[in-house]
């Protein structure tokens, strides 16, 4: 199979294919939390509420991971050296997913910034893979 | 010696070897610890066989030192022997002599 006359493929992967990823991901997450926290703003019964914002920190716990996964498996050195403020928008957008963000809090504004910070790494992500 | 082309598909041999390079093998030579070879990895976990691939052979298994331990250049991507153990000698297909074409741009 190997030949001068015919150039064979050789490949250079890994398993799975390459680049399935999106911040969508945590942008739907995000959303869900904004959700929750409209609902239980509006519902007085204690089970409900405590369902609700059990699915908000798991909501919130799942944001960090989708961030975290883009953050170290996604972006890669000549990324960082290109968008510098990329380890700050992680760093930022990870902390309004936690404790002190949507997943201790009942904000609908935290929600909000944390929609925006997922939208700027999007916007980088994007731009990333136009190049 | 017999040589022959191959190009490369995928991302785990940057930034020695990108995606579209050609490059000359040579077949019927002995493996060569520390350079990039051709070779056949085994089946995946469902059995399905895996392609040809371009790996470099970082040397002896340690375990077996009949058998080639194989690694990607790049540490974020690509199967190794890390993930399918080390390869026996008759799977090491070719060396890389050299680089004959890169895409533009």
């Amino acid at each position: 199979m190997l030949s001068l006359f015919r150039v064979t493929e050789v490949s250079a992967h890994c398993d799975l294919p390459c680049g399935v990823y999106d911040p969508a991901q945590a942008r739907i997450e995000a959303e869900s939390i904004k959700a929750i926290i409209a609902k239980v703003a509006d519902n007085d019964d204690p089970d409900f509420r405590t369902r609700a914002i059990l699915i908000k920190e798991q909501r919130s716990e799942l944001v960090k991971h989708h961030l975290w996964v883009l953050w170290t498996d996604y972006f890669k050195a000549p990324h960082f050296e290109k968008y510098p403020q990329l380890h700050t928008l992680f760093n930022e957008a990870t902390k309004l997913a936690g404790a002190s963000g949507t997943k201790g809090e009942l904000d609908a504004a935290k929600a909000d910034e944390l929609l925006a910070k997922i939208d700027e790494i999007a916007t980088i992500f994007a731009e990333t893979k136009k190049a | 010696m017999r040589p022959a082309l191959v190009r490369v598909r995928g991302r785990s041999m940057l930034p020695t070897y990108r995606e579209g390079d050609v490059l000359l093998v040579l077949r019927g030579l002995r493996p060569r610890a520390g350079r990039a070879h051709v070779v056949r990895l085994p089946p995946d976990a469902a059995g399905r066989p895996r392609p040809l691939a371009v790996k470099r052979l970082t040397g002896r298994d340690p375990d077996a030192p009949e058998r080639w331990w194989v690694d990607s250049d790049n540490p974020a991507e690509g199967v190794t022997s890390f993930d399918v153990g080390s390869l026996a000698e008759a799977d090491v297909l070719a060396v890389v002599a050299g680089l004959v074409w890169r895409p533009l741009g």
